[in-house]
C-alpha cells in the first residue's frame, strides 16, 4: 500500500492488513483518493467521518452507500435515501427494532444458539462460522422478519453473490439482485392474501410513506437491504469475535468468569473487527477537508473501521480491550443512517458469544491462517483448560498512545429534523446474565 | 449534576440506556428519554460514562450545583 492510498480498497484480501493500512493513512494521508471502483475519496480520521455523517445535506446517499454497489437497480431502502424521506421509511420499522422488542427475543436467541451448539457436540474441531456464526442470525432474523425456513439456502446464496460477489463477478451480483427482488415481490403477493402479521414483512406491508403504502419495488428494495444487512453483518461480527477469542485465552477466561463484561466486550469487538469498514456518500457541493478540495458529485468513502482505531479518540486504539470504558465507536454508523438493526445486531453478537463460551469455554484456532474478516470457515478446536495456554497473543498489535476525552469534542453541524417521538415507559435493563 | 438529551441529535443507539437505565430510558421507537434529570451522586460516574459513549454527542451533563446540592456532603 502506497502512502497516498491510490490503490486503497476495503474488500476481500485488502482486509488482511487493513488495520496497518489505516494507521499509515491516518498519519500520512488522512483524506486520500483511490482509483478503485470508479475513483473515490476516503476519510480515515474519526472527527472527519463524524462531521460528514452528521451532514447528510452535503454528504448524500443518493448514489448509494455501498461501494461498489450490490448490483441493485434501484436505491436500497432506507440505506440510499436522504432525509427527509429517510425518516418515513425508517419509522415503519423503528418500533420493531427498539430495545424492548429485541429484549423479548433474547430467550429465543439463546435457545437457537444452544441447539446449534448441540449440533456439533461430538466434534473436536467444528466450523464456528458455517455451523454457528452464520446460522444464528439467519434463523433469528428470518423468524423476526417472517421469512420461511424452506428458503434459508437461497438467502445464504444471495448474500454471498451480492455482498461478496460484487467485487469478483459484478454481473452475477446483478443477476442475484434481480432474483432477490423477484423473490420478495412474490412473497409480497402471497402475504397480501394472508391475514396480517406483525413481523418485519408485515410492518412493511402496512407502513406508509407520504400517506401511501409501499410500492412493490419499494417493498422488494427494503427487503433486499434487510436481508443482506440482517444476515451478513451479525454473522461476520460473531465470527470475528470468536477469531479473536480463539487466540486470546485471557480474554476468553475473563468473559467466562465475568459474563457481566460481555456488554462492553461486544462493543469492543464491534469497534475493532466490524463487518462494515466503510460507507460511501456523494457530495452535493464542493467542500474542503484538511486542505483537500473535493468536488460536487465526487464519491467519498467514510472509513468507519479506521475512525474506530483513531489514536486521537481511543487509547491503545489498535488493541482489543474487552473492558474498554470509553467507546463511542462508529460501527453502526451515526447520524440519520444509524443502523436500523443495531439493537438486534449487538444482542445477537452478545448472546451468541455468551452461549458459546458457556458451553465451550476453551478453544483455539484449528487453522491459524484463516482471516479475521468475512464469512469464510473458522475451524475451532476444543481444548482442555491448560492446553489453550499456547494459543495466546498470536495477533498482538502495537498499541497507540494518545487520547482525548470524548466529552470535550466540539459540536458538529446540524442535521435534519427528526420525526416526532412519543415517550413510552416500557423496557428494563437487560443484565448480561451468564448461562454458565 | 443535571443531564439532558438533545432529541435532534439522538439516533437511538441505546448506549446510554444500557449503561445507566436509572437515568436514561428509551421510547417505543428507541430514542433516549431522561427519567432522572437530577442525577443522584451514586449514578454520576455512570451517567458521565454515558455522555462519553454516546456516538452522537447527544447528551449534555451540567455540572453546575443543582437544587439538591449540599444535601450530599
Amino acid at each position: 500500500m502506497s502512502a497516498s492510498g491510490e490503490n486503497f480498497g476495503h474488500h476481500g484480501s485488502d482486509l488482511d492488513s487493513i488495520f496497518s493500512t489505516y494507521r499509515e493513512l491516518r498519519a500520512t494521508c488522512p483524506v486520500g483518493r483511490s482509483q478503485r471502483y470508479g475513483g473515490f475519496w476516503f476519510f480515515t480520521r474519526y472527527d472527519d467521518i463524524w462531521a460528514a455523517e452528521q451532514n447528510p445535506g452535503v454528504f448524500s446517499v443518493e448514489q448509494g452507500m455501498l461501494l461498489p454497489s450490490l448490483g441493485n437497480e434501484r436505491p436500497l431502502i432506507p440505506l440510499d435515501i436522504d432525509p427527509p424521506s429517510l425518516q418515513q421509511y425508517r419509522r415503519m420499522l423503528l418500533p420493531a427494532f427498539a430495545p424492548a422488542r429485541i429484549e423479548r427475543l433474547e430467550p429465543f436467541v439463546r435457545d437457537v444458539a444452544g441447539s446449534l451448539i448441540e449440533g456439533f457436540a461430538g466434534e473436536d474441531v467444528f466450523d464456528a462460522s458455517l455451523s454457528y456464526a452464520r446460522i444464528l442470525p439467519l434463523i433469528v432474523f428470518s423468524e423476526m422478519a417472517g421469512l420461511p425456513r424452506s428458503d434459508y439456502d437461497c438467502f445464504q446464496e444471495w448474500v454471498e453473490r451480492t455482498m461478496y460477489g460484487r467485487t469478483e463477478d459484478p454481473a452475477d451480483a446483478v443477476r442475484a439482485a434481480k432474483e432477490v427482488c423477484a423473490y420478495f415481490r412474490e412473497l409480497r403477493r402471497r402475504r397480501l392474501d394472508e391475514p396480517a402479521r406483525d413481523d418485519l414483512v408485515g410492518c412493511l406491508l402496512s407502513g406508509r410513506v407520504d400517506g401511501r403504502l409501499l410500492s412493490e419495488d419499494e417493498f422488494a428494495d427494503y427487503c433486499f437491504l434487510l436481508l443482506v444487512a440482517g444476515l451478513e453483518t451479525s454473522a461476520w461480527s460473531i465470527r470475528s469475535a470468536l477469531w479473536h477469542l480463539a487466540q486470546h485465552p485471557q480474554d476468553r477466561r475473563r468473559l467466562v468468569s465475568q459474563p457481566e463484561l460481555m456488554v462492553k466486550a461486544t462493543e469492543e469487538f464491534l469497534r475493532c473487527l466490524a463487518p462494515v469498514q466503510g460507507m460511501a456518500r456523494t457530495l452535493k457541493r464542493d467542500v474542503e477537508v484538511r486542505g483537500q478540495l473535493l468536488g460536487a458529485g465526487d464519491r467519498v468513502l467514510l472509513l468507519l473501521g479506521s475512525g474506530n482505531r483513531d489514536e486521537d479518540v481511543f487509547t491503545d486504539a489498535d488493541d482489543v480491550v474487552i473492558d474498554r470504558v470509553d467507546n463511542p465507536h462508529l460501527a453502526f454508523g451515526i447520524g440519520a443512517h444509524r443502523c436500523l438493526g443495531s439493537n438486534l445486531g449487538r444482542r445477537e453478537v452478545r448472546i451468541g458469544l455468551e452461549v458459546l463460551l458457556s458451553r465451550i469455554p476453551e478453544f483455539e484456532l484449528a487453522d491459524s491462517d484463516v482471516p479475521w474478516w468475512g464469512l469464510g470457515p473458522l475451524p475451532l478446536r476444543r481444548c482442555e483448560g491448560a492446553g489453550s495456554q499456547r494459543g495466546g497473543a498470536a495477533s498482538t498489535r502495537s498499541a497507540a498512545t494518545t487520547r482525548s476525552a470524548a466529552s470535550t469534542r466540539s459540536a458538529a453541524p446540524t442535521r435534519s429534523a427528526a420525526p416526532t417521538r412519543s415517550a413510552a415507559p416500557t423496557r428494563s435493563a437487560a443484565p448480561a446474565g451468564g448461562v454458565v | 449534576m443535571k443531564v439532558s438529551v438533545d432529541p435532534e441529535r439522538c439516533q437511538g443507539h441505546n448506549r446510554c440506556h444500557v449503561l445507566v437505565s436509572e437515568v436514561f430510558d428509551v421510547d417505543e421507537l428507541g430514542f433516549a428519554v431522561v427519567v432522572t434529570e437530577h442525577v443522584p451522586d451514586h449514578l454520576v460516574s455512570r451517567a458521565l460514562e454515558a455522555v462519553r459513549n454516546c456516538p452522537e454527542r447527544a447528551i449534555t451533563a451540567d455540572l453546575e450545583p443543582s437544587d439538591d446540592a449540599g444535601q450530599h456532603p
